[in-house]
Parts: C-alpha cells; sequence; structure tokens
C-alpha cells in the first residue's frame, strides 16, 4: 500500500471529509445540470424562431404586398437574429443571463431596437446565475479552506505532530503529499460534472482549458491556506483569518474595484441612448423633407437620383429620417461602447490583482458569453441590419414595387460558421 | 547478534552530547551537558521539572540547536540534518497521541510508511504482540483506546523501527505494573539487539530496574550518575534524587 493510498484512507475517515467532497461534488454537478439546462432553454427558443418567423412573414406578406409597397412590408416585418450559446456556455453562463440572445429588428432605425432590451432586473442579476463558474470562484475555495486550514494545526492541537515530524521521512514531503492530496480531490469533484458537461455539449478540447483553470484557481486558494498556516496560529483562529481573506478577496475587493471602475470610467446607460435616438428620429416629421433627404444622401449617395418627393408622406423620406437618427447618436454609441470596453480592460487588469476577478473573465471569455461576446453579436446585427436596409432602399427609392416573391429574396440572419449546434437531446 | 555493553570499554556512542550548551533567553537550560550512550545500553535520565530532560531530546530530535557543544545520533549532528538523524531514532513520547479514526494497525502501518517501512500484517501482529496489546483490540479504531493502549501501539511502532536509537518519555507513564513489566522486558530485547536506548523518566524504581546507567540531571548538567548493576540502595538513591530535583 503506498503513502498516497494511506493518506487516502486517512483523509477520508476524517469525519468531514467524505461528506464535504459529496456536497461540493452535488454543487457542482448542480450548477452543471443548471446551465446545461439554460443553454438547452436558449436553443430551444432560438429553433423556435425560426417556423414562428416564418408564419409572421407569411401574414405580413397576405396583406403587406396587396399594394406592392416595400414601405409597408419593411415597417411590418420583424426579422430574426439570434446568438447561439458556445458549447462551454453551460459552465459559465456570464452576460447571457441579462443580455438577450434572440433580437427580432425592423428595417427602423437600429440603435433603439438594440439598446431598449438592456433593462433586466437588476436583483436577480446582481447574484448572477448559478453556475459552475460561481461554485469554482465563490463556494470552491471555502471547501479548500475548510479541508486545509488546519493541516498542521490539528496535528499539533491533537498532539501527533512530534511524532509525525520524527517519523516522516521528509517533513516537507508529507504536507506537500497532503496538500496535494486534498486539493487534488477538490479539483476532481470540481472538474468530473464540468467534463460530462462538456461530454454532453459537445464542448471538446476546450474543456481542458477550463479544467486548468480550476486546478490553478484551487492552487492558489491552496497556496493562500499554507501561507496562512506558516504563521502557526490555532486552528480556529486560521479558519477565521482564512474566511476573512476570503471575503475581502471574492467579494469587498471586486466591490470595490467595481465602484472604483465606474466612477473611473463613466458611461451613460444604453436606455439613454434609446431616448435620444428616439428624439432624434420624431424630429425628423417636424425637419423639411429637402433637408432630411439631403443628410441622407451625404450617406447614401447611390439613391441620391430618385424621384423628387411628392407633398405628404412617402416611404423614402421615413426610412431617410430612421436611419439619421441612428446616425445622429452614431458618436455616443461610439462612446458607450468604448466605455464598456474601457471597463472590460480595467477589469482585466484587476483581474491580474485579483484571481477571483482574473477567473471569472476568462473563463466568461473561454465560454463566449463575456462582454466581448455580447459586442460581437451587436456588430453582427448591425451587418445584417445594414443588409435589410439596402435590400429595401432600390424598393424605396426607385419606388419599385415589392411582391410576395421579393419577401424570399430578403437577407437571412444566419448562424456564423462556428457557432455551435444545440447539445445532444437529453442534455 | 547479541551485544553486551561494557560500561568500562563501550563501543562508540551512538548517541554523543559533548559540551553542550542552550539558552533560552537569560536561562540557561543546558549547560556544557555532555553524554553518551553507547549500542546496546540503556540511559535513563532523571531530573525535576525544567532539569532539561526535555529539552535534551529536542536537540537529539532536531528541534533545537544548541548555542554550543555539539549532539551527535550514529554519527549525524541533528542541528546540522534533523531528517538524516531522525531516520536512526525511534521515538516514543510521554502522551501517545494517534489518529483516532484508524485502527491499531492501520495507524502502524501508517506512520510506518512514513518512515519508508512496509511491515506485513504479521510482523505488526508480533509488534503488538511484544508491546503486550491484547488482539481483540488490534481491529478497533484507536478513539476508545486508552492511554496505556495507546502507549502500546507506539512501543509496537518503537519495536518496528530498527533502528540504531530509541528515545523514550516518560515510557510507563500510562502503563499498569504488569505492562511495565513487559516493557522493561521489551527494553532488554532491543538493548540485546544493539539499540542505543535513551530513557527520560519521573520513575526512578522503573530506571533501577533496566537502566545500565542512570544520570540525575539538574540546571541542565549532569550532576551524577549511578550503576544500578553496581548494587545500589535504591532507597538511598531515592533520597538523593529528591534532593536533585528539588535543587
Amino acid at each position: 500500500m503506498s503513502l498516497w493510498s494511506h493518506e487516502l484512507r486517512l483523509f477520508l475517515r476524517q469525519p468531514l471529509a467524505a461528506p464535504l467532497l459529496a456536497l461540493l461534488l452535488l454543487l457542482a454537478s448542480a450548477s452543471v445540470w443548471a446551465g446545461l439546462a439554460e443553454i438547452t432553454r436558449q436553443h430551444a427558443a432560438i429553433d423556435r424562431i425560426l417556423p414562428q418567423q416564418a408564419a409572421d412573414e407569411a401574414a405580413v406578406a397576405a396583406w403587406a404586398t396587396r399594394e406592392g409597397d416595400a414601405g409597408n412590408v419593411a415597417y411590418y416585418t420583424h426579422y430574426a437574429t439570434w446568438d447561439r450559446p458556445s458549447p462551454l456556455a453551460f459552465a459559465a453562463l456570464g452576460q447571457r443571463d441579462v443580455a438577450p440572445f434572440v433580437l427580432r429588428i425592423r428595417a427602423l432605425a437600429l440603435e433603439g431596437q438594440i439598446n431598449e432590451s438592456e433593462a433586466y432586473n437588476a436583483e436577480l442579476a446582481l447574484p448572477g446565475r448559478f453556475d459552475w463558474a460561481f461554485v469554482l470562484t465563490y463556494l470552491a475555495p471555502l471547501f479548500i479552506i475548510v479541508l486545509l486550514h488546519d493541516l498542521v494545526s490539528s496535528e499539533r492541537e491533537g498532539g501527533r505532530l512530534l511524532l509525525l515530524t520524527v517519523m516522516a521521512r521528509s517533513e516537507t514531503a508529507l504536507w506537500v503529499r497532503r496538500v496535494v492530496l486534498r486539493v487534488g480531490l477538490v479539483i476532481l469533484t470540481l472538474v468530473l460534472p464540468l467534463a460530462v458537461g462538456g461530454l454532453l455539449s459537445g464542448a471538446g478540447q476546450p474543456i481542458l482549458g477550463m479544467a486548468g483553470l480550476a486546478a490553478a484557481y484551487a492552487v492558489f486558494w491552496a497556496l493562500v491556506c499554507v501561507a496562512v498556516g506558516r504563521f502557526r496560529l490555532a486552528s480556529v483562529t486560521s479558519a477565521a483569518t482564512l474566511a476573512a481573506v476570503w471575503l475581502i478577496m471574492t467579494l469587498v475587493l471586486p466591490g470595490l474595484a467595481l465602484l472604483a471602475i465606474n466612477a473611473a470610467v463613466p458611461v451613460r446607460q444604453g436606455v439613454e441612448l434609446t431616448l435620444a435616438q428616439r428624439e432624434a428620429v420624431h424630429a425628423g416629421w417636424d425637419k423639411p423633407k429637402e433637408a432630411t433627404l439631403a443628410a441622407f444622401f451625404r450617406e447614401e449617395p447611390a439613391w441620391r437620383d430618385t424621384a423628387p418627393m411628392r407633398s405628404g408622406f412617402h416611404w423614402k423620406w421615413y426610412y431617410a429620417f430612421q436611419h439619421l437618427g441612428d446616425l445622429s447618436v452614431a458618436e455616443q454609441v461610439r462612446a458607450y461602447r468604448a466605455g464598456l470596453e474601457r471597463r472590460n480592460a480595467l477589469s482585466g487588469r484587476i483581474g491580474l490583482l485579483l484571481p477571483p476577478v482574473g477567473l471569472q473573465m476568462v473563463l466568461h471569455r473561454l465560454a463566449e458569453t463575456d462582454l466581448v461576446a455580447q459586442l460581437t453579436y451587436q456588430d453582427r446585427i448591425r451587418r445584417y441590419h445594414r443588409e435589410l436596409r439596402h435590400f429595401f432602399y432600390p424598393f424605396l427609392f426607385r419606388e419599385q414595387p415589392f411582391g410576395p416573391a421579393d419577401f424570399a429574396r430578403a437577407p437571412r440572419w444566419r448562424d456564423s460558421a462556428d457557432t455551435p449546434r444545440p447539445p445532444r437531446p437529453g442534455a | 547478534m547479541m551485544i553486551e555493553s561494557d560500561p568500562d570499554h563501550p563501543l562508540d556512542p551512538v548517541i554523543d552530547l559533548s559540551g553542550l550548551t542552550l539558552r533560552r533567553g537569560p536561562r540557561t537550560v543546558l549547560a556544557d551537558l555532555s553524554l553518551q550512550v553507547g549500542p546496546g545500553e540503556i540511559y535513563a535520565l532523571l531530573g525535576g521539572n525544567g532539569a532539561g530532560k526535555s529539552t535534551t531530546l529536542a536537540v537529539l530530535l532536531g528541534f533545537l540547536a544548541p548555542d554550543s557543544g555539539v549532539a551527535r545520533v550514529a554519527g549525524v549532528d541533528p542541528a546540522v540534518a534533523p531528517d538524516q538523524a531522525r531516520r536512526q531514532i525511534a521515538y516514543l513520547p510521554e502522551s501517545v497521541a494517534l489518529y483516532d479514526q484508524l485502527t491499531a494497525h492501520e495507524n502502524i502501518a501508517y506512520f510506518m510508511a512514513l518512515a519508508g517501512s512496509e511491515p506485513g500484517p504479521d510482523i505488526i501482529d508480533a509488534a503488538l504482540d511484544a508491546a503486550g496489546l491484547q488482539s481483540e483490540a488490534r481491529t478497533r479504531r484507536v478513539g476508545g483506546y486508552s492511554k496505556g493502549m495507546r502507549q502500546k501501539v507506539a512501543i509496537a511502532m518503537a519495536v518496528l523501527r530498527e533502528v540504531p536509537v530509541l528515545l523514550l518519555d516518560e515510557p510507563t507513564s500510562g502503563l499498569d505494573p504488569r505492562a511495565t513489566a513487559d516493557f522493561n522486558a521489551l527494553l532488554g530485547r532491543l538493548k540485546a539487539r544493539g539499540t542505543a536506548i535513551l530513557m527520560v523518566t519521573h520513575d526512578l524504581l522503573g530506571a533501577a530496574d533496566c537502566a545500565d546507567r542512570i544520570g540525575f540531571l539538574a540546571g541542565g548538567r549532569i550532576v551524577e550518575e549511578v550503576r544500578p548493576a553496581e548494587g545500589i540502595d535504591v532507597m538511598a538513591l531515592h533520597h538523593r534524587y529528591g534532593e536533585v530535583a528539588a535543587a
């Protein structure tokens, strides 16, 4: 029987060891299950869009094309966009629990459509989802602390330290073996459910990155425990000290850092953009049509030769001031985005100092559920919206009739080339 | 092989303390202490509280380094190479604490594995026989053991170590008279095996029963040494011990 087997038996016979590991395994498994359920729900929601979209379009086409007016069609037709979760998203849901992953847009002013859906229940968003990243970042350190806080002090208090020291061929090897065993079991307990989740979601090799991060994070907390242990504190004092370190590193300092970042990089809320854009669009009704169209043609010179406007309403004027509404807030949109990216970058720097922050950022990047992924989705929506506008512009500015057959030629939102398929049935 | 120690012509000492001085703040705990124990010899170190008995053991185990003088265990200086020195030592602490969640067998197997040895169940049983632990207790977890039973498990471990030096700290304090007699007999067998045994004790009668030499420690130095084999008046010895301890 090897020394490792002896240590394992000794460890597992401790009254709290096996129940603690079982509890951690249960929490990690539950978090993976919850993550998979959420991702399956999101895939299912996306999958439900296509037939509903077809039915919606058929209904609009039935009456909106009767007069052959593309303006009517563009106004009443909603085009579906979606952002499928990555195979690793189940482990770290990140922004996906608050940011929309489905957005039906029209060829009207876009920024309001993107940003008006930003509102969410702040109280629900504050704790975040119960996912594997949460278990790893916040709960796993507590388990490591419980298992390691009295590594040496329990032997000292139990009167065995002297005998252990005298008997061990290498005292250092003894403690290293015990730390490695405990941390190894914690890592195994965390990674096993992750691996099962990865298999079910088809995550493949990238899951190894997350497993590696879990191992590195567990080792970090083990080193913190060892460092505190070097002060030769009593077990109770050691536990209290480590609990304080956990509180400060995972909650207090990240919270303060968030406040500091928000103060250092003020960012206007998305809803303000929506409001500003709406006001610009509504003001378009009162502006001279010639001035509106002249401004539009400076941006879209290809339609400059359109027939002159008659008095009264015309869709081309309407879509011109819709687009000008977007352009009027373009600078604010750039500033908003730059602010978000600046905050993200600062969070990344803080993550270098605060492992819990850094860990979450890397996990969300690996899972493609972070701000970058959210902004990428928005960029794809903007490109798609531009395609839609340019699909309708010939009908509007050249006043071509729009028939039912034209519906089929409208640009369609596509899964990006690297977009994963839904999890396997039963996941 | 039986080794008979010859007090007049000692073999090279296995435990060798030469001019050890150790201070703790203003207090001198060991003052030029010199002591040699040869192979197959039992040396009992007696002294009152604070005489320096435990400190002497701590120096031999490498937990304390002397301010001056040299300690050697089987030729190894514990202050320089504590791990190497400890590999030469079996140690029996005064209060034996084991892992309550393991049986006697499992405790011994674990501690022996730490020491780099893997005795089989039969060998462990033989050692427990020698230590006098009843067989029906061996498969029970030691959480329910009495102090004496724990002591016997530790004695079995010391027997199994098969190292040249055995350090004993009040070894019979938890044992009943019969177990004490058994223990003394066991020491005799270890002595015959060539083990150098240094025993720190308050038990003058026990020491007189099994030790080759008895040293009285006071103020960090040996103030008197007697050889029970030369025939001593135990009552006079007791009286002298009382004087030394009081001093």
